[in-house]
């Protein structure tokens, strides 16, 4: 069974294909964007699909188009599993099957392909988190240091302050620090 | 707390979103107690899958789609209880294409309304010298573009499914595609004509509001289950739509409108080439152009008849009385008093002078012997 993998995410693309290829027997290929004449020349059985992929469109149109297409193209969630058809429009995934492929086999790759969609998300939001913590504590050195120098305070002092700040105002301690580093830019006639 | 539920409401990247843009950041949608969430989408395939299963609660969408929702499945069923906008579409084809069409048809490339007769002599040299067929995109078979390019090429004596090879292209990428050469024209919505105009690549042979002057584009859609669960929800956001529309036909309010557009999370195009699409083209809100009109679904029934998209035995009244929904665009619209002529709204007649641009008369009650009457079709039994 051949299978097509189009998403403009290239890591997320590389998770699915590599995720898939534990489903046999399969051939994965994987593009950024969707080529009627590769598609044709690979003649997928299933086509895999981001929904943040404006190449759904054409794969839509080929569901109608029969004439330029001799391999009729149903689409996935036509068919009779609602709640399947949910969970991968929320999980951000469509899939075009060829007619008269058994259900279970598209249903085993679209669960495939769902899972890590879903890995993919999560990755990017602890990757996020991780990168805003980062910034948030060097947000909260430079304000220390700008207390240390401005107010005479030791380093135990600044942050005591900041933190005390924090606690008045309901705010984290990283968004009190960039405020501070902000009004001290102003200050110095930094306008931006 | 307005006690009204939170919604997510989602756009794709095109002139004709603004309604929705302009409720959200003029504040029009908090006005009516809304919190609303704007979702930038990548095509309509996913637009209308997300509705369906409430991942979103309504949103910007292709008005035939919102017919075809629920014509396998009638737990698909959608509503367009309001109409975004008229107007905005245009046909473009390469200037290579145009310059092959001014030399083989000078005059009827010269004249006030290109039809596409020149292309039809094109086609028809093409074909004696074995030249590979022309290839046109449209961003969806269910679209008003896709039926007023296949109208406007019929009209003409040029099948749209022998003669040229349609295809659908996502409108971001109309304009890459006109460059590489592979497709030779396209009919798409604003801003993306003006971009192919303003980047050199191609010349736009007819306007939609040219073709049919006040004719019908986009919709504001939601599924029928949804608006009978959230009728308080539905109203508040048409109310909010509704003035949004009225506020973004204002000519005083264009240069806000074109910054709000252009920015990346909304079309994300130059401000410039968004403020050529406004400039008396593209109408959100007067002449009653938010009235989802009858005749509008009937005449894109009536093309899904000729195009063989539905069997000609559908009993298209009933579907259009079943989506369109004029009576609670009324009732939003009366609501809110002097901004609607009352007038408009309760007018169900298209405005005097409408009609396609050829002058062939639609009736509205003879929408199925309409579709028959086409030489060119693909009607099924």
């Amino acid at each position: 069974m051949r299978v097509l993998v189009i998403d403009p995410d290239p890591a997320r693309a590389a998770l699915v294909a590599e995720g898939l290829e534990g489903v046999q027997p399969l051939e994965v290929r994987r593009a950024a964007t969707f080529d009627e004449r590769e598609a044709a020349a690979f003649a997928p059985d299933v086509v895999v699909i981001a929904a943040d992929s404006p190449d759904r469109d054409t794969l839509e149109s080929l569901r109608e188009a029969g004439q330029h297409n001799p391999r009729a193209v149903v689409m996935f969630v036509d068919r009779s599993e609602p709640g399947l058809a949910e969970q991968a429009v929320r999980a951000g995934v469509a899939a075009y099957v060829v007619d008269g492929l058994a259900p279970a086999r598209v249903r085993s790759i679209l669960d495939v392909a769902m899972s890590r969609f879903a890995l993919t998300q999560q990755l990017r939001g602890d990757l996020a988190k991780a990168k805003a913590d980062l910034e948030s504590r060097k947000t909260v050195e430079r304000a220390k240091g700008l207390l240390m120098k401005e107010r005479g305070l030791d380093e135990d002092g600044a942050y005591r302050l900041l933190r005390k700040l924090a606690m008045d105002r309901g705010k984290p301690i990283g968004q009190v620090a960039a405020d501070l580093l902000a009004f001290a830019g102003v200050l110095k006639g930094d306008a931006s | 707390m307005s006690g009204l539920a939170d919604l997510t409401l989602g756009f794709i990247p095109l002139t004709d979103c603004a309604p929705l843009v302009v409720a959200k950041a003029r504040g029009f949608f908090a006005e009516e107690g809304l919190e609303v969430t704007l979702s930038r989408e990548a095509s309509w395939a996913t637009i209308r899958d997300k509705v369906l299963v409430g991942a979103l609660d309504g949103a910007h969408m292709l008005a035939p789609m919102a017919l075809a929702a629920g014509l396998n499945d009638p737990r698909s069923a959608m509503l367009a209880p309001l109409a975004l906008n008229q107007n905005g579409s245009a046909i473009t084809v390469s200037t290579r294409l145009a310059a092959q069409l001014r030399q083989i048809d000078p005059e009827g490339m010269a004249a006030p309304l290109i039809t596409a007769a020149p292309l039809a002599k094109l086609v028809e040299q093409r074909r004696a010298q074995d030249a590979p067929i022309l290839t046109f995109a449209m961003v969806f078979p269910q679209s008003m573009h896709n039926y007023a390019l296949r109208y406007w090429l019929a009209q003409a004596g040029i099948d749209p499914d022998r003669d040229v090879r349609l295809v659908v292209t996502p409108p971001p990428r109309m304009v890459e595609h006109l460059r590489l050469g592979e497709i030779d024209g396209f009919c798409v919505g604003a801003p993306w004509n003006a971009v192919a105009v303003d980047e050199g690549l191609g010349e736009v042979l007819i306007k939609a509001s040219q073709l049919w002057p006040g004719g019908p584009d986009k919709v504001f859609g939601v599924t029928a289950g949804w608006a009978e669960r959230h009728g308080d929800e539905l109203r508040a956001a048409l109310r909010a739509l509704i003035r949004a529309a009225a506020w973004a036909d204002e000519p005083g309010n264009h240069a806000e409108l074109v910054a709000l557009l252009s920015r990346p999370d909304h079309v994300g195009v130059e401000a410039e080439v968004v403020a050529r699409a406004l400039k008396s083209e593209i109408v959100f809100h007067r002449d009653a152009a938010g009235l989802p009109r009858r005749e509008h679904a009937l005449w894109f029934l009536s093309q899904m008849v000729r195009w063989g998209q539905v069997r000609a035995e559908l009993d298209l009244d009933q579907v259009a009385d079943a989506v369109y929904r004029p009576d609670l665009f009324r009732e939003a619209a009366l609501s809110l008093g002097p901004i609607v002529d009352p007038a408009m709204v309760f007018a169900d007649a298209a405005p005097a002078g409408g009609g396609l641009f050829d002058s062939a008369s639609f009736d509205p009650a003879k929408a199925s012997s309409y579709a028959a009457a086409f030489p060119i079709g693909r009607m099924r039994p």
